[in-house]
């Protein structure tokens, strides 16, 4: 049985869709009883999902420039 | 020189723009920029954040790339080892800047636990904080986190999550094993979803501590 110490060490493959069916199952299944690790899962999904421009400034002020004049 | 329209360089294979790199042919050259500098560049940008290095790392990596083709033996994609002198040039450019010397392990970048491995505090949820100042917030916090992340790890996250290379390529550019690739990848995660964390659930006390006795 999956306890939330396990979460992590699944949580790049489960995210990745890469997760062996079985696990996956096991893991929905405490997400679905575990409100803390269900939202560990969607903010580290959030955080992934961000996506950073790490653009230095000077180019991110001209892109932010050019997206609100468009 | 003739110009070399980018579909017309999109249409020839990287094995023939290899051939003609090799036969030193006057057109490979700008084929080769006019495939790779876009994302050389973009790469080179984001990995060390700095426009005047990516530049320098852009003219070092096609003259790497015209040095060594010969030797280049083809079992990887040309794009991965082009990909990968890029990155050894933007390695050196930021190892030598103050990072992070390491990240925390595993366990101390999630929640906490309890001693039989149950999560032991609420989970702040920040993913619907609302309007756009606060998305915005997010995501420059979410910047200044990459920058703190150590070189090897930045290298896998630029590559992985925002290049958007796949887990094989990111490898092979990295040589790096999977197992590898994915342990990084995963804490450099852990620890930007942790600083995000952090920075959502102290803004939301700070106002009261700030308040004028």
């Amino acid at each position: 049985m999956i306890r939330c110490r396990d979460v992590s060490d699944l949580l790049l493959d489960y995210v990745e869709g890469s997760l062996e069916p079985g696990a996956r199952e096991e893991l929905d299944q405490h997400l679905a009883d575990c409100p803390g690790c269900l939202v560990f899962v969607r903010t580290y999904r959030h955080t992934v999902g961000l996506r950073p421009s790490c653009l230095p400034r000077s180019a991110r002020i001209r892109a932010e420039r050019f997206t609100n004049a468009s | 020189m003739r110009r070399v329209r980018p579909d017309e360089a999109e249409a020839a294979p990287d094995t023939l723009l290899i051939q003609r790199l090799r036969a030193r042919e006057e057109t490979a050259l700008e084929t080769l920029i006019v495939r790779y500098q876009a994302r050389v560049f973009s790469l080179a940008l984001r990995v060390t954040g700095n426009r005047q290095d990516a530049e320098e790392i852009l003219q070092d990596v096609f003259w790497s790339v015209l040095r060594h083709i010969d030797a280049f033996r083809g079992d990887a994609k040309l794009s991965s080892w082009i990909y990968r002198i890029a990155m050894n040039a933007a390695l050196m450019k930021i190892r030598q800047r103050p990072t992070a010397e390491h990240i925390p392990l595993d366990a101390d970048l999630g929640p906490a636990m309890t001693g039989d491995g149950r999560i032991a505090e609420p989970v702040v949820d920040w993913t619907r904080l609302p309007g756009e100042l606060e998305r915005k917030e997010l995501t420059r916090r979410l910047e200044e986190a990459v920058e703190r992340l150590p070189p090897d790890y930045r290298t896998v996250l630029v590559l992985r999550d925002i290049e958007g290379l796949s887990t094989e390529e990111a490898c092979e550019v990295l040589d790096l094993s999977v197992a590898a690739l994915k342990s990084r990848l995963h804490r450099a995660r852990l620890f930007l979803r942790k600083e995000l964390s952090d920075y959502v659930t102290g803004r939301h006390r700070a106002p009261a501590a700030r308040e004028p006795r």
